[in-house]
């Protein structure tokens, strides 16, 4: 395997080229309605991945937030760029000894998804030739960009895309390595070693999707696929390692079709709606009763090959699938699969004599209601049968929650740039560069090796802490006199366990953190509470002291507490008189749930026991007055 | 494409052009390949352009010792592909409905809307053919019913008055060949002069005259020229009335067109989509997903043929009132001028020290008209004690007519008359709607 990254990190600066906020929000402000069009470049090409999103033919719904202004909206000129961000890319850049260019040109990227409100992508390449020290030896960096993330895709209705335009316009800084990594687990430190490098350069946003990452693979024999947009540093391994099982098994397929000898010829597309007017459920039958067309095509020497098998975990019907739901289809049904979807095999005899196949031969249907978007979705299907004969086409492909990946598009090429002319070109001086400069930090490595030694924190948790970026957080709030256990705890544990299953995660400054720590050290809420406070902070308190109100942890004075205690042993004063002191362990449940974290668990138990001694002494008769 | 500019005596670049592959070694041994690109007019001294195999462009200086050679050309690039419209939108039923039914003109005058980007300066500039245009809006070469007639490529703030009779002039031949209605397509800078100068120059209109134009070039995927076009397209092929119109985007979407009447209109915001506005009327109409929908009375088309109502006369001055203006100097400005516009403050109103250069050109036979730079609401001169003195030396307050448009009326109202009182009271007679009428406190 030979492998690549792209890594993108997002920048807690102020937007890239507007000076709004670069925070996500769920609040909503209004909304308007796009469309794009393809359109040629510096040398009047349109780009073929261009050129793919646009046949999609999407309508496009942008919600203003906050985070945006008409800069966003495209409605206005982009303003120049931002200072601080610059200098996070140009320190980076020299820490990863690149050579900076001398003047940076801000292109634009076609990219008509939608999920830029201009059609393009603002980006700039700040540095070439880089490298990095991992594992005792240099990995290349040939790229250092600085450039904007897209808009948050919100929702797909019908043929309409709702975007958010809080995150467009949040800087990125992009590095990628050469395609020369062995394995996934290579990739997987170097992702690491990269992010907490770029976390280093300073005003780095965290939470999930503030790091991304794009995972380019190839296998001898095999092509370059991109894998876009990996949200977490350790899926990359997965996803790397998935793709090249996926390439072997394609040049196995294309093997396999080759041996056949068989024409690499599929037919024209064919209306058979006559052939199959008779089938009464499935979507055959839904897309004849509204009016569609059913169309087959012909993949000569494919039968058999598209179906799944016991062994892999692809399939050809998959991959042909993918491709025709690019033209705005819903899917395709293909022979294997058939009999089924409400397709008899009289049905399927029927379309196998009209097709005139022989038995090697498979075919594939498209029902929809627009013809035209049907011959297209074909077009595609053929397209990507007659690659399957070359073996791996080189595309982008999007990874999925499961592990596995799914086609998305073409490969761009270098039509999709040309440059932003509203924004003059920026000369970088040396005076410019030694402004941004800051002496580079320890690497992933020798910062692991650092935090077992001074702060003897197993390995594990400080690989987590690098690998998250969080080492520097760490030693900070360990200085603060806060105990490393504990620290260490909260930065790698309770923080994502209470954040589990948000979308969003706000980063925390040290002061909220150390304050959060200070409170749980003097006792104003127990270990038990720590969730329900850190929930209560993930919620938008304000404070540390509102998320400890909010979680209902208000401190309560030692009288509060005896008083609580007492009145609990009161309730239950047959119990005591029956059990004496062996009531503790009923009554210590009891206690604990109404002190709901708000008082550590040995305190509670003191309070209890001395309650108790007071209790039984108070019901035995008095010593005889002599 | 020029050479860039030589450099020095022993300048490594001067065999070569934009356009061509080169290598450039450093004397750290580093190379560069890529393409070399014109250079932005705001690049630095010795900065080269090149664009890399990855697309970027990057600026390298080239520092002593480094040197340049022919360098080999990037793959072959990919084939072209024509830029095309939306298929959704170009598409749509009622556009190839009647491809054989009278054609509409489209007039072409340059502006954004007609314009692609400059990679030379930077800026954008007009496209200099109509196949050009043809390559930003394809669904206008299939369509039968087009007449495209180039009339001038040039951005909007360069025309001038002689451009607009000529404009006009265009107009009442493209009728006269048989359109239906007539497109223009414009500059959006003073797209609203234009408008107005087409409104009093055309008279007995027999069909629609609508101008468009853009705030995002259409090199760009987000330019709203092309929905702007289809929706002038559509009401100038569909629509039935005899005045002169400008249609741009009515909001941030690409789906809803404000139909404003020429008189009215005024741009608004300098890079919003909608930034024209009607001013103290609400717009005529809207285009909506493909449908005109009229919300206040429209001229009804003549029975033609149009006539040229010219021409205009050029000397014609505006000026802003402001506090500080310095009478002679406004006097020196306005010396040789047969009218002035003046854009008064408030209700219509000048710094008092202005009344004597007022009262000796008004008596050199000078018409002077105040209008509000408020934009909005009447210029009424009984308020104040300026405005009866104004008055009183025969300058007329125009009401609600925009200054702008005041400032066209007094170039085409001065080609009709030597008359400063018949000036005076043709100035006041409303034309085409451009003054009078109600102005209500709540919408509807």
């Amino acid at each position: 395997m030979k492998a690549g990254l792209e890594v993108h990190v997002q920048l807690a600066t102020g937007k890239l080229f507007c000076r709004c906020p670069a925070e996500l929000t769920e609040e909503v402000r209004g909304t308007f309605v796009r469309s794009l069009r393809a359109v040629s470049g510096e040398n009047r090409q349109v780009d073929v991945a261009a050129r793919f999103e646009f046949e999609r033919s999407h309508r496009f719904r942008y919600e203003m937030t906050g985070s945006d202004c008409l800069v966003e909206a495209d409605e206005e000129p982009p303003l120049g760029l931002d200072e601080a961000a610059l200098d996070a890319a140009l320190r980076l850049a020299s820490w990863l000894h690149a050579r900076i260019v001398d003047e940076i040109q801000v292109m634009r990227k076609i990219v008509v998804d939608g999920s830029n409100t201009s059609g393009f992508q603002r980006t700039a390449l700040v540095a070439v030739d880089g490298r990095l020290a991992v594992g005792g030896r240099d990995v290349s960096i040939p790229t250092i960009c600085l450039e904007e993330d897209a808009a948050r895709r919100i929702a797909q209705e019908g043929e309409t895309v709702t975007y958010r335009l809080d995150r467009l316009g949040i800087p990125l800084i992009e590095i990628s390595t050469g395609p020369e990594l062995a394995s996934g687990e290579e990739l997987r430190l170097v992702a690491e070693e990269i992010g907490s490098l770029v976390r280093a350069t300073g005003p780095v946003r965290r939470g999930l999707g503030s790091i991304r990452e794009d995972v380019n693979v190839s296998i001898p024999g095999g092509s370059r696929v991109e894998i876009k947009g990996v949200q977490e540093l350790r899926a990359v391994s997965t996803f790397a390692d998935g793709e090249a099982a996926r390439q072997r098994w394609l040049l196995s397929l294309r093997d396999a079709l080759v041996a056949r000898g068989t024409p690499p010829r599929p037919g024209s597309p064919v209306a058979v709606d006559g052939e199959l007017a008779d089938v009464e459920t499935g979507p055959i039958r839904r897309a004849l009763t509204s009016g569609g067309v059913v169309l087959a095509m012909a993949l000569p020497g494919f039968a058999g090959r598209l179906g799944r098998s016991s062994d892999q975990p692809f399939w050809f019907g998959r991959e042909l699938a993918d491709h025709a739901r690019g033209a705005g289809v819903g899917g395709i049904i293909h022979s294997d699969e058939l009999p089924g979807h409400g397709i008899t095999s009289v049905q399927v005899e029927r379309l196998r004599r009209r097709l005139a196949l022989d038995p090697p031969d498979a075919f594939v249907l498209v029902a929809d209601r627009d013809r035209t978007r049907a011959e297209r979705a074909l077009e595609r299907v053929r397209r990507r049968a007659e690659q399957a004969f070359e073996g791996v086409p080189g595309e982008t492909r999007d990874p999925l929650p499961d592990g596995t990946t799914r086609f998305s598009r073409p490969l761009a090429g270098q039509e999709r740039m040309y440059p932003e002319t509203d924004i003059p070109p920026i000369a970088l001086s040396d005076a410019r560069i030694a402004r941004a400069a800051a002496p580079r930090p320890k690497g992933a490595a020798e910062q692991r090796e650092c935090l077992q030694r001074e702060f003897g924190l197993p390995a594990e948790v400080a690989r987590v802490l690098v690998a998250d970026g969080e080492a520097p957080a760490f030693a900070e709030l360990v200085r603060r006199g806060h105990e490393p256990a504990v620290v260490a705890r909260l930065l790698t544990q309770d923080i994502a366990e209470a954040a589990d299953g948000r979308e969003r995660v706000p980063a925390f400054s040290l002061d909220v953190l150390s304050s959060l720590l200070e409170a749980l050290r003097a006792g104003r809420f127990s270990k038990e509470g720590k969730p329900a406070v850190l929930r209560a902070l993930l919620d938008g308190a304000p404070s540390v002291d509102a998320a400890i109100a909010a979680a209902g942890l208000t401190e309560l004075s030692e009288h509060d507490l005896e008083a609580m205690v007492a009145r609990i042993v009161a309730t239950n004063r047959p119990l005591v008189e029956a059990r004496g002191l062996d009531a503790f362990s009923p009554l210590m449940g009891d206690v604990m749930r109404e002190a709901r974290g708000r008082y550590d668990g040995e305190r509670v138990a003191a309070a209890l026991r001395a309650q108790l001694e007071r209790s039984i002494r108070s019901a035995r008769p008095g010593p005889p007055h002599g | 494409m020029d050479r860039p500019r030589a450099r020095d005596a022993g300048d490594p670049l001067a065999a070569f052009a934009p356009g061509d592959a080169v290598e450039i070694r450093e004397p750290t041994g580093r190379v560069w390949r890529g393409v070399l690109m014109p250079r932005s007019e705001f690049s630095g001294d010795r900065i080269v352009i090149l664009k890399l195999d990855s697309g970027y462009n990057v600026g390298i200086r080239l520092v002593s010792g480094a040197t340049v050679s022919r360098g080999e050309r990037p793959g072959a690039p990919t084939p072209a592909i024509e830029s095309t419209a939306p298929p959704s939108l170009a598409a749509t039923a009622s556009d190839r409905s009647s491809p054989t039914g009278p054609p509409v003109a489209v007039l072409t005058t340059g502006g954004t809307i007609a314009s692609r980007v400059d990679y030379e300066t930077g800026g954008v500039r007009p496209v200099e053919s109509a196949d050009e245009l043809l390559r930003f809006y394809p669904d206008l070469a299939g369509r039968s019913t087009i007449q495209l007639v180039p009339v001038f490529d040039r951005l909007s703030e360069n025309l001038t008055p002689d451009d607009w009779v000529t404009l006009a002039r265009t107009t009442v031949a493209a009728f006269a060949r048989g359109a239906r209605g007539v497109v223009v397509t414009h500059g959006t800078d003073t797209m609203a002069y234009t408008a107005a100068a087409l409104a009093f120059l055309l008279e007995e209109l027999p069909g629609p005259v609508v101008l468009t134009g853009a705030q995002r070039s259409p090199d760009r995927p987000s330019s709203d020229g092309a929905s702007n076009l289809r929706a002038a397209l559509r009401l100038a092929s569909e629509a039935s009335f005899g005045e002169v119109v400008v249609v741009m985007h009515a909001g941030l979407s690409d789906d809803r067109f404000a139909i404003h009447r020429a008189t009215r209109v005024r741009k608004m915001h300098s890079s919003r989509r909608d930034a024209f506005a009607s001013r103290n009327v609400p717009p005529l109409g809207f285009v909506e997903n493909g449908t005109v929908r009229w919300t206040s009375d429209v001229r009804p088309a003549r029975a033609g043929p149009p006539r040229l109502s010219g021409p205009l006369e050029s000397r014609v001055a505006l000026v802003w009132a402001y506090p500080g203006m310095d009478p002679d100097r406004t006097e020196a400005f306005v010396h040789d001028a047969r009218g002035v516009v003046v854009a008064g403050t408030g209700l219509g109103h000048l710094p008092e020290n202005q009344l004597p250069w007022i009262r000796r050109a008004v008596d050199r036979g000078t018409v002077i008209a105040m209008t509000t730079q408020c934009l909005e609401g009447r210029a009424d001169p009984f308020v104040y004690a300026t405005g009866r003195e104004l008055v009183r030396s025969q300058v007329v307050f125009l009401d609600e007519m925009l200054p702008e448009v005041a400032y066209v009326k007094m170039a085409w109202v001065l080609g009709r008359t030597n008359s400063p009182a018949e000036a005076r009271a043709l100035l006041l007679a409303d034309r085409t709607g451009e003054i009078g009428g109600r102005r209500v406190g709540a919408d509807g």
